[in-house]
């Protein structure tokens, strides 16, 4: 690994993750929602920017299935999944 | 001819002084004459204050050496004084001057700029960098997982978070328990990869010939855009390493 120490180089220091550790989904209960994203993947070159619907997916099950915490979608990072497309305005302004 | 004058005693030198003086003063003063006033003469000033020397001249060269001395004792205690204080100001200076350097450099695991964890829900996504994100899995010799990532690639922007999986499968009819630890290269952008969460640092655990995605949910800090560092970046490296965990093994966590 980066254990070189010598002095003045950079090393890299892993990090524990923000929230922890995603449990294991040994029973396969996401997988479709999984089968979906990486399709989504492969279709569109890996762009994650077009994937995001189905990665919100993937998480909401987890989250269904006792695998992830409980968590309002916004604080994952999906504020703009969230807003209702109709009204842009007030998509804008929410917090 | 002259040169054994010098080595004479003084008598001998006043001797030759009345000799001198004794010759034809209507003569012609020859440069010979003149030469020997001159030595004779310059010879005895000296002469006369030798009985002097041990109390007058050595009164007078004493005080002076030792007001010199004083003087460049003062001098010197004033630096050695100037420079101990400097030292002193230096450390106190230097723990905000570390701290400075920590931050730049990333040293010490210290909090650096590009890991605020609150700031997920707030960060706009900077669309027009688009970084690749290459993926690669390790396991260790003795394990005998299979584990691979499930893609090669993912094209992320800073400020969006982004979701990848991984694939690991217990070939064993035994049941193993892995715990991993991660890699980002290049170093200097790994301050900026923040994990919000995955599958490392804590043990895993694979019933017999069984087959699990592990996903890992991530983002690139906003701020990484803005790192004149990392203007030429374009591709980082996210590399997972599976371990083997014995049962009951204590294993440090990083930042646990």
């Amino acid at each position: 690994m980066s254990n070189a120490m010598n002095f003045g180089t950079k090393s890299f220091k892993p990090r524990a993750p923000d929230k922890g550790s995603f449990p294991l989904d040994h029973f396969g209960e996401c997988k479709a929602f999984k089968e979906r994203f990486m399709k989504c993947l492969k279709d569109n070159s890996f762009d994650n920017a077009k994937c995001r619907l189905q990665s919100k997916d993937y998480l909401e099950c987890r989250m269904d299935n006792q695998l992830m915490a409980k968590e309002p979608l916004s604080r994952l990072g999906f504020k703009d999944l969230m807003d209702p497309p109709p009204s842009q305005a007030d998509g804008d302004t929410k917090p | 001819m002259l040169l054994p004058l010098l080595v004479c005693p003084p008598r001998a030198s006043a001797v030759l002084t009345r000799c001198v003086r004794t010759l034809p003063c209507g003569a012609s003063r020859t440069p010979l004459h003149t030469q020997a006033e001159h030595f004779l003469r310059r010879r005895l000033p000296p002469r006369l204050h030798l009985h002097s020397r041990g109390t007058k001249s050595r009164g007078r060269g004493f005080k002076s050496q030792e007001e010199e001395w004083k003087t460049r004792n003062k001098t010197v205690l004033t630096y050695i004084a100037a420079a101990g204080v400097g030292m002193i100001g230096l450390s106190y200076a230097a723990v905000p001057l570390y701290r400075l350097y920590c931050q730049a450099s990333g040293l010490g695991g210290t909090a650096v700029a590009g890991h605020d964890a609150d700031q997920v829900e707030t960060m706009t996504p900077v669309k027009e960098r688009v970084l690749k994100i290459s993926f690669n899995a390790d396991t260790h010799a003795s394990m005998q997982w299979n584990f691979r990532p499930q893609q090669t690639e993912i094209f992320v922007v800073p400020g969006e978070t982004a979701l990848a999986f991984y694939r690991a499968k217990n070939p064993t009819d035994q049941p193993i328990i892995g715990i991993s630890t991660y890699n980002v290269v290049p170093f200097e952008a790994g301050q900026y990869f923040n994990k919000i969460q995955c599958f490392c640092f804590e043990e895993q655990r694979l019933n017999p010939h069984e087959e699990v995605d592990m996903p890992v949910f991530f983002y690139i800090d906003p701020e990484f855009d803005e790192d004149p560092r990392m203007a030429r970046v374009d591709t980082i490296i996210l590399s997972y390493t599976f371990f083997e965990a014995k049962e009951g093994q204590k294993l440090p966590l990083p930042g646990y």
